[in-house]
């Protein structure tokens, strides 16, 4: 049995061992490096580009403008503003306008510098007030509504007015959650080349190998089948990589112009600039409660000053409304959310897309209802939790829900009940919980195919190959398929081995986001290695002369379940089958269930599941310094059925720890002319060991009806939850709410002060 | 592997004797001196420096010895943070001084740089050390391609922070360096190094090179406490040492307090030995607070910083008064 079993990823050994190959570990002979010339201006019109300088200098090969990739691109079909190169104009402090192929970075970083820009500096637009300005210039001229506004959403489900009627209590606060960014160890890089009958491959550091192509062959002008985008390990994503990147069609454009293989890894500064990171958002939200404990509406407002691009802002948009009614029982809401454009470097999909702003402010806004109305606030979110089989008030299918279990568990585990009221001075317990989604409904280009095909072969020495379009990033999505293919067979994972990420010859599945891969993948591999285990099943039974129900395959051998003497190795079941039938090899895919809503609109949001948690977190604020040290974070996570409980351990361990650095540190800001604050790791600020609390992972599983084996996700649910719960524990611990985050020791003790004064002025 | 951001082209010069050194110093004027490369590196791939010649003391036995020295230690500069901390008789006699170095970013870069090192670091600042690129967009600065202060866009000096973690303890110790050239020895207290102008490095003249420094026998009890936003890796926000003296009877007598990464030097705080030697905790930190003048050298909010003065002094000196 490989399902449930804790073990070792399948590719741990080669990576901890430095065998494993990225992309900057590749070779080829006779390749050339690529450096970018980047925009030192916000917003600018670029007047004149004079690239002889750089093209005079001793091994440069190319140099490529805007004017060589005129076609706008984005990851979403409806806000392709992008092009590699900036054409006409420069919309942020980083953007690249030109690149060099060289025979060697140095070379290459000197001819861009040589490249002679001349600009027309325009008037920059920074804030939120600036981008809702209609006096200020605008970032996209063309647009059908001449504004910086990327999208406004509002929804309404119910009868809000009326919910606001029936409460008892009414809340209406403002929160600010800030950007931040996703700091993967692997910076972005791609290798590019082209063959002998111009087939280009591309090497590329990236969550989305099959939207690559789509983009890559679009922007080139050359058909998909002639592209080819081979995603080898990977050093982390987190969202980071889920755009098309100018690195990778610079590279690709520059071995087609030179016919040599091109390099382009960004510096960990250049992250900074391709950004795609979580969206500044300030929000504003009102929420009625009765006097026992039933929510009765939410009005939610967001608003984010997003950056110069769209990546994925327009779905960043929606996902700020379409998760409230999750995990809590709500029958009236409306929400108002805009993605604005501004002279920054663009934000995108960052772990827990769009979920993680609204979920703060939820979360705060929750515990202060629970306050007003004399209820124990974990007593709250269990008594509102929704339920199994249900549709949430926008239409959401909710399948399997265990969110009361991961409530009670993280409760007893942290030994909140005693804890809570309890502790000394300045210490502090808070609870919170969330859901996520298992993957999007809807594809990003619309069509009817399988969201995830995976292919298994197994052959006549007993080996077996499982082919997929995946992207294992580091989160382990090799060994689910190896996990569930080997339980289908009854072989141990370790035997399996998985050839991903490889739009040339994987079946196509759409990639790493919205933690997708283990519900939509996994059901594909199941599918496929069911059918391959039919086979073998059957080419024994007619050997034995018995049913094929009748064998089971397990433990690496074929064993009759009335006769369990009677055995023969897997090895002599793929011969069996191979001599019965032919090269063994099936096909299975995932196409998401046809979930018919009452609303038309509502195509961003729906999933086949969702995941649930529910976290504690134990903090102790110093009041002299304002300095909050975070003891330990219990984190108890609905993930249907743990397929390998080690890594979703870890991933909820990878979590919990993001949430930590957005709560305490993370701030992606800017100076006011738009100039990032700290684009290093120096100065950007994310948890190191010391900073990081004692994380306990509790596993709860619901068996998704839906799900491979029943499970869920487990990569980006387990965020939600922590900032809040930090946040109601320095509230638990010093009395302050903090409704800005990340919850700094300045911010905290100026709240401490005012707080003192505050008390002091009712005292006399 | 690319190289990101590449070093500048410059030859590498590697005596093997201090004699050896100062004579090349004496010969190639636009040289630096490189000994663990902890700072200098970072700054010469961000493009800060230039220089066509390194000299690498990596390779100067003498540099690297601990010896008694009129009752206390003599210390070459060449000697790395790991090996002063992990040092019995610094531990023991100068725990102070062991402390200040193990808290130096992390053990990786505590093994490779060095006392001497941290001594001659270059003064720091957000608008200062960033890349070529970054420090293009915003126009350069007054220590760098620039002419204006980011910090105090209306004052005529550069407020970079002094930063170098072993500073405040060993001028409260009464550290003194010794620097070589082809001229000879030339010796200075570790509180005469540092300039008022952050534009400039410590006072070390042309053709010298920093090869020990003196730790007198330890006097009085000193505490040091180093304010950073992370537990390792990060530079200081606020360095603060406090020395206590006492008589025989163990009653404090004086004291010192230096602080530190708040201004382009230390500051010693005017008035610390008679508030110590009056047992007057929260006087000395008040007194600390009022001279301390942090400016926006740090991602972190200066007035937060000035708020921790008198909060880090009144610890470290409740440490050892109460």
């Amino acid at each position: 049995m490989s399902v449930g079993k804790p073990s070792a990823k399948i590719d741990g050994l080669e990576k901890i061992s430095g065998k494993a190959i990225f992309v900057d570990d590749m070779q080829r002979p006779g390749m050339l490096h690529a450096a970018f010339l980047r925009s030192p201006h916000a917003h600018a019109r670029i007047l004149s580009i004079d690239t002889a300088p750089a093209l005079a200098i001793e091994g440069v090969h190319a140099v490529l403008t805007g004017a060589d990739l005129p076609v706008n691109y984005g990851v979403i079909p409806v806000a392709q503003d992008e092009t590699a190169l900036a054409v006409d104009k420069v919309r942020f402090i980083g953007e690249e306008v030109a690149v060099v192929a060289a025979v060697d970075r140095q070379t290459a970083l000197l001819a861009a510098e040589a490249i002679q820009v001349e600009y027309a500096i325009l008037e920059g637009v920074f804030t939120i007030e600036d981008a809702l300005n209609p006096d200020k210039p605008l970032l996209h001229e063309g647009r059908r509504k001449a504004s910086n506004v990327l999208r406004r959403v509002f929804q309404k489900y119910g009868d809000p007015e009326a919910g606001f009627a029936e409460a008892d209590v009414i809340l209406e606060e403002d929160y600010f959650y800030p950007g931040s960014t996703h700091v993967p160890l692997e910076t972005q890089g791609a290798l590019a080349e082209v063959d002998g009958k111009g087939k280009l491959t591309l090497y590329s550091s990236t969550q989305i190998p099959h939207y690559l192509q789509r983009a890559l062959a679009r922007i080139l002008e050359m058909p998909s089948k002639k592209v080819r985008v081979i995603k080898p390990h990977v050093g982390a994503g987190y969202g980071g990589k889920s755009d098309p990147f100018a690195n990778e069609i610079c590279a690709a454009a520059l071995a087609l112009r030179t016919g040599r293989a091109v390099k382009c890894i960004l510096n960990r500064e250049e992250v900074f600039y391709a950004h795609r990171g979580r969206h500044p958002t300030r929000m504003s939200l009102k929420m009625g409660i009765t006097q026992s404990g039933r929510i009765t509406a939410c009005d939610f407002k967001a608003v984010s000053p997003g950056g110069a691009y769209a990546s994925f802002g327009v779905v960043t948009a929606y996902y700020f409304g379409v998760f409230l009614p999750l995990p809590y029982k709500l029958d009236n809401l409306q929400f108002e959310a805009k993605r604005l454009y501004t002279n920054h470097p663009p934000c995108g999909p960052k772990r827990g897309h769009g979920a993680i702003q609204p979920r703060f402010a939820l979360e705060m806004h929750l515990d202060k209802l629970a306050h007003a109305i004399g209820m124990d606030p974990a007593e709250l979110r269990r008594i509102n939790t929704v339920e199994a089989n249900t549709e949430t008030c926008n239409g959401l299918r909710i399948t399997s829900v265990a969110l009361e279990e991961c409530i009670d568990r993280v409760k007893a585990a942290s030994g909140y009940d005693e804890k809570k009221g309890q502790l000394p001075p300045n210490r502090g317990i808070g609870l919170a919980a969330s859901a996520y989604m298992c993957g999007a409904l809807h594809p990003i280009y619309q069509n009817d195919m399988p969201q995830s095909a995976v292919q298994v072969l197994v052959d006549r020495s007993g080996s077996v190959a499982i082919y997929s379009g995946t992207a294992d990033i580091g989160q382990g999505s090799n060994h689910m398929l190896a996990a569930l293919v080997g339980e289908s067979l009854g072989i141990d994972p370790e035997n399996c081995v998985v050839l991903e990420g490889d739009t040339g010859l994987t079946p196509v599945d759409l990639g790493s986001y919205s933690s997708r891969v283990t519900f939509m993948a996994g059901n594909a591999a199941v599918d496929a290695a069911e059918k391959i285990a039919a086979l073998l099943r059957e080419a024994v039974a007619t050997k034995w002369e018995c049913e094929p129900e009748a064998v089971r395959l397990q433990g690496g051998l074929a064993v009759d379940k009335h006769d369990p003497d009677r055995q023969m190795s897997f090895e002599q079941a793929a011969i069996l089958a191979e001599s019965a039938g032919g090269t063994l090899s099936t096909v299975g895919h995932y196409t998401p269930p046809k979930i018919g809503s009452r609303f038309r609109r509502q195509s961003v949001g729906p999933s086949p599941a969702y995941s649930f948690t529910a976290q504690v977190a134990e903090v102790e604020v110093d009041p002299e310094t304002g300095i909050t040290r975070i003891d330990k974070i219990w984190c108890a996570h609905d993930c249907g059925k743990a397929i390998n409980p080690l890594i979703v351990e870890g991933q909820i361990e990878g979590s919990v720890y993001m949430g930590v650095g957005e709560a305490m540190l993370e701030q992606h800001d800017f100076h006011k002319g738009g100039l990032h604050r700290a684009p290093s790791i120096l100065e950007y600020k994310i948890p190191t060991v010391h900073d990081t609390p004692e994380i306990v992972a509790l596993l709860v599983e619901s068996n998704d009806p839906g799900g491979p084996h029943g499970a869920k996700e487990a990569g980006e649910g387990p965020q939600l939850a922590t900032v809040p719960a930090i946040g109601i524990a320095i509230h638990d611990a010093c009395g302050v709410w903090l409704n800005d985050a990340p919850f700094t020791p300045d911010r905290l003790l100026k709240a401490i002060e005012r707080k003192a004064r505050a008390d002091q002025k009712a005292a006399n | 592997m690319s190289e990101m951001l590449p070093l500048p082209p410059f030859s590498l010069l590697q005596p093997d004797s201090v004699e050896a050194c100062t004579s090349l110093l004496a010969q190639h004027p636009e040289a630096k001196i490189v000994a663990g490369g902890t700072d200098l590196l970072p700054s010469m791939k961000y493009g800060i420096f230039k220089p066509p010649t390194l000299i690498s003391t990596q390779s100067i036995p003498a540099l690297k010895t601990i010896e008694p020295h009129k009752g206390g230690l003599a210390l070459g500069a060449g000697l790395s943070h790991w090996d002063l901390h992990q040092h019995a008789d610094v531990q023991n006699r100068y725990s102070a001084l062991a402390k200040a170095c193990s808290q130096v970013a992390t053990p990786t870069l505590q093994a490779m740089g060095t006392l001497g090192g941290n001594l001659m670091l270059d003064t720091r600042c957000i608008w200062y050390n960033q890349s070529q690129f970054w420090r293009g967009a915003l126009g350069g600065c007054l220590k760098c391609e620039g002419d204006i202060c980011h910090v105090a866009p209306k004052g005529t000096g550069c407020y970079a922070a002094h930063s170098a973690d072993t500073v405040p303890v060993l001028m409260l110790m009464g550290a003194v360096v010794e620097f070589a050239s082809t001229k000879g020895l030339r010796q200075i207290p570790v509180a005469d190094l540092f300039p008022e102008d952050g534009l400039k490095g410590p006072k070390a003249l042309p053709g010298e090179l920093l090869t020990r420094v003196m730790l007198p026998a330890p006097q009085g009890d000193i505490v040091y406490r180093k304010l950073r936003t992370r537990g390792a890796i990060d530079y200081p926000l606020l360095l603060t040492a406090v020395r206590v003296d006492r008589d025989a009877a163990g009653a404090p007598t004086g004291g010192g307090i230096v602080l530190s990464a708040i201004g382009p030097r230390p500051l010693q705080v005017q008035g610390a030995s008679e508030a110590i030697a009056s047992g007057d905790i929260e006087g000395a930190a008040e007194l600390a607070y009022t001279q301390a003048m942090p400016l926006s050298t740090h991602t972190t909010p200066s007035t937060w910083r000035k708020k921790m003065v008198r909060v880090e002094v009144s610890r470290a000196l409740s440490c050892l008064m109460s």
